[in-house]
């Protein structure tokens, strides 16, 4: 068995290989959920001038295909002169996977914020006003941290589809876990199923690492109160 | 229709002239009011006849149209279009009334993300940017003044309605307010809990608080008023002693409201 899985998957590779994808998300989630953030309190303002444009980028993102994505950043964007100056023309495969996941995640992100936002109880922040904060401590000593909690879950999710999502990278270039394992499939006699199978099982296991964290992180919160508790007790 | 004031006295916060309405909904049509110093002054009313509205227009957490608020002779607001964006000006100036009225609200509104004692540090320490000595100094001599200061390191979703109404109450005196504005503060609770908040309220008009109270409690309303003012479809139609206003009953509107309660 342990012959099997070092000779014959090269498993060592394929871990090593495994970094990506964590990098990857490691880098593009809190980008998308900082850069999404900006677009909900854009989307939520009562300016015209803000909310449309983070709407139109909103479905935009949301509404085209990653991969295509990252084909344009890839190949088009240097071409308008955004270059990094590795090649010629092109910019590295790494940050362009970074950047563009970042910016395609952003837009989901901004809908978790829009809602996480629109569900903290409109008498918080009367009560913060109330005892003389400004609009903007009010916003982030008693609003976001409340936002926060609700929104946790669903960014972790998001994290977990980026991580697989992450794959794509492979597609301008990214030397990631599942285009390493494509690699030692077609050169060995292993087969694809069975290098695909582990390449699965390694996602499987960084997916994990994101859930427990996420669920540590609840625990932490929740032993000092929840926004979910504060929705439901507050009618009476 | 109005009782002759015989207490000249400092005015403490003043309403003059105040009008809101919501698109073509004229909630309030012109309501003048002064609350002297020290005075305890219950509003009572029918549903929509603009109490809970006049309340918070007083420190501004509803705009008005027209009209004026002013705080011990000072003018501190104004009325302006519905449609009126406040200026950075305006929001300061608003931000400084309110660091002298204090609110408590019909749902308590105590953070959740913070624990009893860090909600009523909470004006002390971000507004008043106090020290942190003194930050805990005022917090706890608040809790203790509305009996909880056991509760302090406790969530406050774990404590009682009453409890909590009173650590809302506790921080909004942290600020140590020129006037608390109460709205409903007790709509939401059972009698039991209710009875535990007034004795709350009594204590702070002993001590010479000024307080303005929006109430459903008739009892409570006439028990603690200096005066009562009736409100109905957006003026003060009647104000006066409490006997006044529920022995006298000087208007048809007092009679049935009075009535139906």
């Amino acid at each position: 068995m342990w012959t099997y899985l070092v000779e014959q998957i090269h498993i060592g590779d394929l871990i090593v290989a495994a970094r990506w994808p964590l990098y990857l998300t490691a880098l593009s989630m809190p980008m998308a959920v900082f850069f999404g953030l900006f677009l909900a309190l854009m989307r939520l303002s009562s300016s015209k001038m803000l909310s449309w444009p983070s709407a139109a980028y909103i479905e935009i993102m949301r509404g085209t295909p990653l991969y295509v994505q990252l084909f344009l950043v890839y190949y088009t964007l240097p071409q308008i002169g955004i270059a990094f100056h590795t090649r010629a023309l092109t910019l590295d495969p790494f940050p362009a996977a970074v950047i563009c996941l970042a910016a395609n995640y952003a837009a989901y992100e901004a809908e978790i914020h829009r809602a996480g936002l629109q569900a903290v109880d409109k008498g918080q922040r009367e009560a913060a006003l109330s005892i003389g904060m400004s609009e903007k401590q009010s916003f982030f000593l008693v609003t976001l941290p409340q936002a926060f909690r609700i929104i946790l879950p669903p960014v972790i999710n998001d994290a977990i589809a980026m991580l697989k999502d992450s794959c794509l990278a492979s597609a301008i270039g990214v030397m990631e876990l599942l285009k390493v394992a494509e690699g030692i499939g077609k050169n060995s006699e292993v087969g694809l199923a069975n290098m695909y199978i582990a390449a699965g099982v390694l996602y499987m296991i960084l997916s994990l690492g994101f859930y427990f964290l996420g669920k540590y992180i609840e625990i932490k919160l929740r032993a000092r109160g929840g926004a979910e508790l504060s929705l439901t007790q507050a009618r009476h | 229709m109005q009782s002759p004031e015989t207490t000249p006295s400092e005015p403490m916060l003043e309403a003059r002239g105040i009008h809101k309405s919501y698109g073509s909904k004229h909630v309030l049509k012109g309501v003048d009011l002064t609350v002297v110093k020290a005075e305890v002054l219950t509003i009572l009313g029918p549903n929509g006849c603009g109490k809970s509205t006049f309340l918070r227009c007083l420190n501004l957490l509803e705009q008005y149209q027209q009209g004026s608020v002013w705080l011990k002779g000072q003018q501190v607001s104004a009325g302006h279009p519905e449609d009126h964006v406040p200026s950075r000006v305006e929001q300061d100036q608003a931000q400084k009334l309110r660091q002298r009225v204090g609110m408590v609200f019909q749902r308590f509104n105590l953070f959740p993300h913070m624990t009893v004692m860090q909600n009523v540090m909470s004006g002390p320490k971000y507004v008043l940017k106090k020290s942190d000595d003194e930050t805990h100094d005022i917090a706890e001599k608040m809790l203790k003044k509305v009996g909880l200061w056991e509760k302090s390191p406790c969530d406050p979703l774990t404590l009682s309605g009453g409890q909590q109404q009173r650590v809302a109450i506790a921080r909004a005196l942290a600020m140590n307010p020129d006037v608390m504005l109460f709205d409903e503060a007790t709509s939401a609770l059972d009698p039991v809990l209710t009875k535990e908040v007034f004795k709350v309220v009594r204590e702070l008009a002993a001590e010479g608080m000024t307080m303005l109270l929006v109430t459903h409690d008739m009892d409570f309303a006439r028990d603690i008023a200096d005066r009562v003012v009736f409100m109905e479809g957006g003026i003060v139609a009647a104000q006066g002693s409490p006997s006044y206003i529920f022995d006298e009953r000087p208007t048809e509107g007092i009679r049935k409201f009075l009535e139906k309660g």
